[in-house]
């Protein structure tokens, strides 16, 4: 565990002290070590549950594919940042760098945490440098009023769990993840305990988002730089992921009935975000709906409690961690030559830019779910395990992966095909780096069809 | 088609086809030109948001704290035409070359070759391949000797020790 976490925290006194030209290189290189280093935590060796390499932090194999995604973010972050930040006097930049360093260090926390609380605080602290980076580092005067909605929903989500949480740890004396799955289980029959058991799990639906508290995250996502949005697509929604499934062991006799309207609501939420995605107008925001909409079918698998719900929502969460981030980086590679989100104003791209084409092609077809990759994997996973609950989901389901072959060849059409608009006189070719940056995204998760048992989770 | 700058000059002016009353009514119309950007061939070249900044977030129009310095990569001369070789790194030649070197080498030739490596050799996780191995030679060796694949008995049933009833 120290052996990722020291050089992460190594990594602000380098961003420092390196020369001001060699800054970037020396970062990217150094990122790329400590996410090499990471996968060392894919070595397994117990049979089953924890490797327990110290007192408070821990991985086993639900949090280790979120734990090296994390590791792997961040050069990328870096990569993808490079452009837009080379304008700002040097010590902004380094500031910059550090912001992201210190995310990926709250999220190594978070994400390694054997005690719910510590989870709790790390999930918070992991708010603080994401504000930073949306109302700092946006280009526009919205991103104010951005942040104020990203704070405020999670914020309000989250104190409930506090209080859930603290009850919790008077009950049964401990919130050690470790054995929270072994203690009794705990009599839950009275009013409160039904609103107990909302305030355990409204933290994470909100941080997914669920839909209906989703409306923070389309404003964040259009509003942050592109190292914010990945980020956020990536990483932090997987933190509602992660610790619904963790506290779904301690929620267990309630869940059965309760979780009924959240099943329905994120899965009619995949029907309405993505219907959205079909009439939306500014690139990023489409990007940022299809990711509601996923992570709709990622809340619906978690409150299933199946194991293949568990899983499909686990893998669905690492292939869409790659495959958002990476569409944001197209996103942002048209930004940065057209200077607008608005699609139709950049249309006929590989007229200009084909390669990038091959590139947006490959990322739509991941985001539609195409049949080797694990995006498939999990989506199937997951409606599989729904339909055996109810028939009547497949309806929802069905539904919901028409639309979003529908918005994800309409994003690609609207930015791709068709004539150049007349006023793209004269755009940069693309470089090397944001060649690099999207090769780094797709090959990751065409390699996971090779090797899919790492992110299955508890299931291997 | 081809799109380029000046065939927008071809298009009919509105005047020569139609009457007057429709011409004013274009003119008219001409004023929201930036709510319909299709009609018009003629685009400014930045779009810059013009939404008003929201009370609620107490705005102070950040940007004229942080005058934005030139963009290097939006200005009006390209990377390109100084550095020809231009990665996106850097403007200066020689870091973004070697930024170029640094971000192939530890990304592609470290990272995932290493690390595709080193996940490709992982242990076999709780013997599942070789359980998975050692049944298919169990499965071939029983066929040529001609036995049932899987005993009707998991234990053998002369090793089980009953109690025997007369003692309750």
């Amino acid at each position: 565990m120290l052996k990722i976490l020291l050089p992460t925290l190594m990594l602000v006194p380098t961003i420092w002290v390196t020369p001001a030209k060699w800054l970037w290189p020396t970062t990217l290189a150094h990122s790329f070590l400590i996410a090499l280093t990471s996968f060392s935590w894919l070595k397994n060796f117990s049979e089953t549950g924890w490797m327990s390499l110290n007192k408070y932090m821990a991985t086993d194999a639900l949090s280790t594919p979120l734990l090296v995604l994390t590791c792997w973010l961040l050069p990328l972050m870096i990569l993808a940042s490079q452009n837009h930040t080379s304008a700002e006097p040097i010590n902004r930049q380094r500031m910059y760098i550090t912001l992201l360093t210190s995310l990926q260090f709250f999220l190594i926390l978070a994400f390694s945490a054997t005690e719910i609380i510590m989870f709790y605080v790390m999930f918070e602290a992991t708010l603080i440098p994401t504000l930073i980076i949306i109302t700092r580092w946006g280009n526009q005067t919205e991103r104010l009023n951005a942040g104020t909605y990203f704070l405020f929903y999670t914020l309000a989500g989250s104190l409930p769990l506090l209080v859930a949480l603290l009850l919790l740890q008077n009950n049964t004396g401990t919130l050690s993840l470790l054995t929270i799955q072994f203690s009794d289980p705990i009599l839950l029959s009275t009013y409160a305990d039904k609103i107990w058991w909302a305030g355990c799990l409204i933290a994470f639906l909100v941080k997914m988002p669920l839909y209906g508290v989703h409306l923070w995250l389309p404003k964040a996502h259009v509003e942050a730089p592109i190292a914010g949005s990945m980020i956020l697509a990536a990483v932090l929604l997987k933190l509602g992921g992660y610790g619904m499934l963790r506290m779904m062991t301690v929620l267990e006799p309630l869940t059965k009935e309760l979780s009924y309207p959240f099943i329905i609501l994120a899965l009619w939420g995949i029907i309405m975000t993505g219907s959205i995605c079909l009439r939306q107008t500014d690139l990023k925001s489409l990007i940022a709906y299809s990711s509601v909409s996923h992570m709709g079918l990622v809340a619906g698998g978690i409150l299933i409690q199946t194991p293949w719900g568990f899983t499909g929502a686990l893998i669905l969460m690492i292939a869409h961690g790659l495959t958002s981030s990476a569409l944001f980086c197209l996103a942002n590679t048209n930004y940065e030559r057209t200077h607008s989100r608005t699609m139709i104003l950049a249309r006929g791209m590989q007229m200009v830019l084909p390669l990038m084409t091959t590139w947006w092609f490959i990322a739509s077809l991941a985001n539609l779910a195409l049949p080797p990759l694990p995006n498939l994997m999990g989506e199937l996973m997951i409606i599989t395990s729904l339909f055996n609950w109810s028939w009547w989901t497949i309806a929802l389901t069905g539904t919901g992966t028409l639309i979003t072959a529908g918005y994800s060849l309409y994003m690609f059409l609207m930015t791709q095909r068709g004539p150049i608009p007349l006023h793209i006189t004269a755009i940069e070719p693309s470089h090397s780096r944001e060649h690099l940056l999207i090769f780094l995204h797709l090959l990751p998760l065409l390699l996971l069809i090779l090797k899919p048992e790492l992110i299955w989770g508890w299931t291997f | 088609m081809t799109s380029k700058g000046g065939q927008g000059d071809q298009f009919p002016i509105p005047g020569s086809l139609y009457p007057s009353e429709t011409v004013e009514m274009f003119t008219r119309l001409s004023r929201f030109r930036s709510a319909f950007p299709r009609l018009y061939s003629r685009q400014p070249v930045r779009f810059v948001s013009q939404s008003k900044p929201t009370g609620a977030a107490g705005s102070t129009a950040v940007t004229e704290l942080h005058p934005a310095a030139d963009k290097a990569g939006h200005g009006e001369v390209s990377q390109y035409v100084k550095n020809p070789d231009y990665h996106g790194f850097s403007s200066d030649p020689v870091v973004d070359e070697w930024n170029m070197r640094v971000g192939f080498f530890f990304g592609i030739s470290v990272a995932l070759v290493l690390g595709a490596t080193f996940i490709h050799y992982l242990p076999d996780h709780g013997m599942r391949q070789w359980a998975r191995r050692e049944a298919e030679c169990v499965i071939q060796q029983r066929e040529k000797e001609g036995l049932p694949l899987i005993e009707e008995n998991y234990y053998d049933p002369s090793k089980i020790v009953l109690p025997s009833a007369r003692n309750e």
